[in-house]
């Protein structure tokens, strides 16, 4: 059939980057995400460049300073995980990270027009979290809102997660949420008419050491009192779910096949797109620069597109958050931790489950499109905002991954990137209402594991919100539980 | 029309055989294993992964996904980046039964335009489940490697004072005023020789090929990353199956670009070729692509090419001109191509890309440098200063990096940029 292709990788034709276009995808780091264009095996190579004068060419070009080239991943050239391997991780320092600075807030893509002048709620920070929450508010009945993200969507770390949804949880309360938001997300495509690709493989939790098994045990009662089918296994139990894994030190394992792997993207574009259609406003590109405060309220949200005044402003700005509320006075205790994460060429399918090792904090998946996609916590990351990436990552990764699976040895790393965990004093996320500053509500500090709670927290805050009836979520979780003591620890956090 | 002339110019010095999906072939030995498919006329090396479409060789650089392959039992290898070797056994991929007749290219005509993946039977109940279920089986492109490969040594780490990334127009120019200052340097080529488009280029007035000392001068070697984990960059190198960590004091990127790749209809039909890939398997291995070549896009690029495929016994057509439609069902038969006010329907087994390729910033960013967008150009080019300097520290960039220019234009910037990386390092405290 005849095709005129952007990206032969990927198979994306013409008609494809157009509908993208007429969509409102117009940045090249955008298209990328919403078309796959450039996310195969030539990494941009060829594609790049004939996007850009596909754009350039099209009834509104952008202007040329607004044609950016999305930032190219390591490794520049597929490499082999036994390659990555055989660095030497002793001599390879954590911290720092390229490229030095990452361009997704550049000026050259603010729209020119002023943001609107008035609104009832200000949700600041364009994430799972904030838009999940306008649209449903919407859903309540208000629409007179505007969402605020600084850069694309799909920029932060909503962008940045391996997609993994597991009802495997610590607490309680964090138990109860991730199942209603697996529920909620395997009606979405039905609400929202975008797939999401839920792929229910299940997540295997393994453990190494007498300790973490003692931890799988503890978390395994506590799902099966709260109705989460985890079943604790040996490790020959293990085995027949991940045949082509070597289990060799592995004690025992946690295992439940209702958790699985899911395509974050689509959420945000699902939830944005919705929003927009009843009158919500998606600000893309648009920055925080200030608040005016009055009264023990802030008044109006001062952005770099204008000022908006406002009845209630909503911090859902993941680990951007603490910066953004040092503008309005407001001391957060979270802190950013960068956590890298990296994907390998598409391979046909063989692995089932979300795979973790508990002790290591590694885990791999594969996605939907085949490539296996994982990360690994980094013990000796320091604290900070940085979405660089390293080669002591890849390092560190191949040699963990490669003593569980040998044969991906010659498996090419195709991409790597990063994203910042958005990490509290206790690993339980900051929700509800702030002493001194009454319409400054909070959203934020989920810990790296924000994407598969969202749903069912935007549920619970937009009713919490337009009932104003009361919720023990938005007291057990508010920013005044750690002046007063009132820890809520949550153990199982992973990467 | 295909195959009237043998593509192999001449006989392989040192004749091995390959297996190809259980065929043999004949190549030379050493030879990329891609060169060897196009001279034994097996243009059909892999299957699209969502529509099937079929694909062949294409840039010769390792920068597109065209000829894909599991090698060994290694899966999705980039054939024209890996020397040919008695015995190995090459195996097209993502194909049901077989690549050549692939049943699975009915997706390519269920859907004509493009397939919607947000949309298609979103939310459909049943038509989903199933749609995943089908969706995951089709995913992917090579099968997981047949076994465990042995664990390789320790990565070296290394330093050297002064880093020539790629070893084409800009570097060896580089290469040679360092010599001749008995400046410390080392250059890095991927290729298997030392010259870039100096050796494979249809361009006139081509510079000679530096003859860069042994001992300065490694091939086979792919920046693969640049990294700076604690603060300091260097580069991670692979050479051969091993890699190597290299630091540096200097870096100059001559690393070029990748190539040019134009959008018409069908442009992914096996037969068309990068126009420095056509002229590279002419002046370098002896191999003819096709008996007829169109040659389009760039004017002066297209003549110089045609001349030298003419010259080698070939007929080349369309020089010059705008391709709009390739015609054929596995490989290109014809070209529907615009001539000023007139179109007109060529025949031709085998069409050239004329024009600069797309600078290779990926280094360059990665450093700290600056990626613009050039208008006239249409390019996204590295941007430095006169002397070469780049945005990032000791970072120097000469050539097509910066955006398209003759090897010799190339070659003066690489002088300019090795003159500046000198003066730098004589005030350097």
């Amino acid at each position: 059939m005849t095709k005129a292709l952007l990206c032969p990788c990927e198979d994306v034709t013409v008609t494809e980057v157009d509908h993208c276009i007429a969509q409102g995808y117009r940045d090249i780091e955008s298209i990328k995400r919403f078309t796959g264009f450039g996310t195969g095996m030539c990494q941009g190579k060829q594609c790049m460049n004939a996007v850009a004068r596909h754009l350039a060419s099209s009834a509104q070009p952008p202007k040329p300073e607004a044609l950016l080239a999305f930032t190219p991943r390591p490794p520049f050239v597929p490499t082999e995980m036994r390659q990555w391997a055989s660095l030497d991780v002793s001599q390879l320092a954590p911290g720092g990270g390229v490229p030095p600075a990452l361009g997704f807030t550049e000026a050259a893509l603010k729209p020119v027009a002023p943001v609107k002048p008035k609104a009832k709620v200000v949700i600041i920070g364009g994430g799972i979290m904030g838009l999940a929450l306008a649209w449903n508010l919407t859903q309540r009945g208000e629409t007179d809102v505007v969402v605020l993200e600084k850069g694309y969507l799909c920029a932060g770390a909503s962008g940045r997660n391996g997609g993994g949804v597991r009802m495997q949880w610590g607490t309680p309360s964090l138990i109860h949420l991730a199942r209603r938001s697996i529920d909620l997300m395997e009606r979405f495509a039905r609400d929202m008419k975008i797939n999401v690709w839920l792929r229910r493989g299940g997540y295997l939790f393994l453990a190494k050491s007498d300790a973490i098994v003692q931890r799988l045990e503890r978390s395994a009662a506590l799902h099966n009192q709260h109705g989460v089918p985890t079943q604790l296994l040996t490790a020959d139990g293990a085995q027949e779910h991940v045949p082509d894994l070597s289990l060799t030190g592995v004690k025992a394992a946690a295992w439940n096949p209702k958790d699985g792997v899911i395509f974050p993207w689509a959420f945000l574009w699902g939830y944005a797109q919705a929003c927009q259609k009843v009158g919500v406003a998606v600000e893309t590109f648009t920055k925080v620069v200030g608040f005016e405060l009055g009264q023990g309220r802030i008044t109006k949200v001062l952005t770099d597109r204008g000022e908006i005044a406002c009845d209630q402003v909503v911090l859902a700005a993941g680990a951007w958050s603490p910066s953004v509320a040092s503008l309005c006075g407001v001391d957060l205790p979270n802190e950013p931790h960068r956590h890298e994460i990296c994907s390998t060429e598409p391979l046909k399918p063989f692995l089932g489950p979300l795979v973790s090792v508990l002790d290591s904090g590694l885990y791999f998946s594969q996605s939907m499109r085949g490539e296996i996609v994982g990360g690994m916590g980094d013990p000796k990351e320091p604290a900070g905002m940085n979405l660089g990436s390293t080669s002591r990552f890849l390092a560190r990764y191949s040699r963990a991954l490669l003593e569980l699976s040998p044969r991906l040895g010659q498996v090419k790393i195709l991409r790597q990137w990063a994203g910042p965990y958005d990490v509290t004093p206790d690993n339980s996320p900051i929700l509800g209402r702030t002493k001194g500053l009454s319409n400054l509500l909070h959203l934020h500090g989920f810990v790296g594991h924000g994407f598969m709670m969202a749903p069912a927290v935007a549920e619970r805050m937009a009713a919490w919100m337009a009932t104003g009836q009361s919720d023990e979520l938005f007291e057990r979780f508010e920013l005044s539980r750690f002046a007063e003591g009132r820890l809520e620890r949550e153990d199982m956090i992973i990467g | 029309m295909a195959g009237a002339m043998p593509r192999r110019l001449r006989p392989p010095e040192q004749p091995i055989t390959l297996e190809v999906d259980g065929h043999t072939i004949h190549a030379q030995d050493g030879e990329p294993v891609a060169v060897a498919l196009v001279a034994a006329d097996e243009t059909l090396t892999a299957r699209s992964i969502k529509y099937h479409r079929p694909r062949g060789p294409s840039c010769f650089s390792g920068a597109c996904s065209n000829c894909l392959m599991r090698v060994d039992g290694v899966p999705n290898v980039a054939t024209c980046q890996v020397p040919a070797r008695q015995g190995m056994r090459v195996e097209r991929q993502n194909a049901f039964p077989d690549a050549k007749l692939d049943v699975l290219q009915a997706t390519d005509w269920v859907f004509p335009k493009w397939f919607n993946h947000h949309t298609f039977l979103a939310g459909v109940p049943l038509a989903e489940d199933l749609l995943l279920k089908i969706a995951r089986k089709l995913a992917g492109l090579g099968l997981l490697p047949d076994r465990a490969a042995p664990p390789l040594p320790v990565a070296t780490v290394t330093r050297e004072p002064i880093v020539i990334v790629g070893a084409g127009a800009a570097g060896l120019a580089a290469a040679r005023c360092f010599e001749a200052a008995r400046a410390p340097y080392l250059v890095l080529e991927k290729g298997s020789a030392a010259g870039g488009r100096l050796l494979t280029a249809a361009e006139d007035g081509l510079p000679p090929v530096f003859d860069c000392p042994p001992a300065k001068l490694a091939l086979d070697s792919t920046v693969v990353g640049l990294f700076a984990d604690d603060g300091v960059p260097y580069l991670v190198v692979k050479h051969g199956e091993q890699l190597r960590v290299i630091v540096f004091d200097q870096l100059l990127l001559a690393n070029g670009g990748h190539p040019p790749f134009a959008v018409f209809e069908n442009n992914d039909l096996p037969g068309i070729y990068a126009a420095r890939a056509v002229s590279g398997l002419l002046r370098r291995h002896r191999v003819l692509v096709g008996d007829v070549v169109a040659c389009v896009g760039d004017l002066s690029e297209a003549r110089a090419l045609a001349s030298l495929l003419t010259g080698a016994g070939a007929k080349a057509v369309a020089v010059g001109q705008t391709p709009l439609k390739a015609h054929g069902f596995s490989r290109v038969e014809a070209l529907t191509v615009r001539d000023g006010p007139r179109t007109a329907k060529v025949d031709c087994d085998a069409v050239a890309l004329c024009g600069p390729p797309s600078p290779a910033f990926e280094l360059g960013r990665a450093a700290g440098g600056k990626v613009s967008w050039e208008p006239k150009s249409q390019l996204f080019v590295l941007e430095a200063d006169a002397a070469g300097r780049t945005a990032a520290s000791n970072v120097w960039a000469a050539g097509e990096l910066r955006g398209a220019m003759s090897a010799a234009a190339a070659a003066e910037q690489g002088l300019v940029a090795a003159e500046s990386i000198l003066a730098a390092r004589r005030s350097a405290p």
